[in-house]
């Protein structure tokens, strides 16, 4: 793989998924807020059904035997650790590190710090990895995953998941029907709460 | 129907659309989507400016290589600017220069405050997301998807640290 052809590949990958990010409205902090105090569920609604897309056709791909998997290492303690920090991060950007970067490109300025911020956070995670590293908050039994745990095929697994997550969403709309989820300016700010 | 100039598209078809970059991610990259990493290569080439030891570090030295998969993920978050600034040209949907919401979240009308909140929130949500080995791409997107155990406990920490600060911190929107 030239570096030249992995660049072109992601730029255009990157422009389709910015662009279904937009189209969403999942990139607008409203969305992300709005998910985190539960005033709305485009943010659930969008993930799963990328979650559910996703294991639908690596099922397939993987039960051919046309791609390799790459699952991450379970390290419990950083996992828990890393996650509560990159979630409260998440909840006060109204991003996550992808989607603040579409937030720049429709023109929020407070994006740029969080960019900035985020730039700041990976150096200073750099300085502290070799440090953090030794700890016991990267012990962890190596790259388990359901599949290898309950000792089945993942398509089966996989597809399994997809068809739960698909019964979840139908559910989830079915109470929150997602077109009164957007609010009069499609970013998620929505009226006040009657009580 | 769904057409480039709608202001919003169902979640679930744009949800489908994102689900779908796995094919080419994993047939023509041989990786699973993910964001985070890029952060490490763009801040690691800025601080070898300034120190240029830092890149003696091999967790940098990994990240700034010029392989296919790191400038890969650094073309792929940049497209994702263009992408957005392409539907919204699309669509003509407005935009404020910091949403509204955050007065309310806030509670202020300034926005040196919410500069300054920005800029924190990023430090822990990159600080977070290497720690963890991933963000809501790379764990969230990529890792469930493939059912790794350390990504579904990734994915459930970040949506309690996520909730607890959005109901404890931030006013309701």
């Amino acid at each position: 793989m030239s570096l030249a052809f992995a660049i072109v590949v992601g730029l255009a990958m990157g422009a389709a998924f910015g662009f279904a990010l937009e189209k969403s409205r999942v990139f607008e902090p409203g969305m992300i807020v709005g998910q985190m105090q539960f005033r709305n569920f485009i943010m659930l609604k969008v993930f799963l059904t990328a979650v559910a897309t996703g294991a639908a056709v690596l099922a397939v791909l993987h039960g051919f035997g046309v791609v390799k998997l790459h699952p991450k290492a379970a390290i419990y303690g950083a996992d828990i650790l890393g996650g509560l920090l990159l979630g409260a991060g998440i909840a006060l950007a109204g991003a996550c590190p992808g989607t603040v970067l579409a937030q720049i490109g429709v023109g929020y300025r407070d994006a740029i710090a969080t960019i900035v911020g985020g730039l700041g956070g990976a150096v200073a995670y750099s300085y502290a990895e070799p440090m953090l590293a030794k700890t016991w908050l990267f012990a962890g039994p190596g790259k388990i995953t359901l599949a290898s745990v309950l000792k089945a095929p993942y398509w089966s697994l996989a597809l399994g998941m997809a068809v739960l997550l698909v019964a979840v969403l139908v559910w989830l709309e079915n109470r929150r029907p997602w077109r009164k989820e957007l609010g009069a300016q499609v970013d998620g700010n929505l009226p006040a709460e009657r009580h | 129907m769904v057409s480039p100039k709608d202001k919003a598209w169902s979640p679930y078809v744009a949800g489908v659309l994102i689900g779908l970059l796995q094919i080419p991610a994993f047939m023509l990259i041989d990786t699973a989507l993910g964001a985070s990493s890029s952060y490490v290569t763009i801040g690691g080439l800025i601080a070898s400016a300034v120190d240029s030891s830092v890149v003696d570090i091999p967790y940098v030295a990994k990240h700034v290589a010029a392989t296919g998969k790191n400038w890969w993920q650094v073309a792929l978050v940049v497209g994702v600017a263009v992408g957005a600034f392409a539907s919204m040209k699309m669509s003509g949907a407005a935009r404020h220069p910091i949403s509204p919401i955050w007065w309310k979240a806030l509670g202020t009308n300034s926005p040196h405050v919410r500069y300054a909140v920005a800029f924190l929130a990023g430090f822990l949500m990159l600080f977070g997301a290497r720690l963890a080995d991933g963000c809501t791409s790379g764990h969230g997107l990529s890792g469930t998807a493939q059912l790794a155990i350390g990504s579904i406990v990734a994915v459930a920490a970040m949506f309690a640290g996520g909730i607890a600060t959005a109901l404890l911190v931030l006013k309701r929107i």
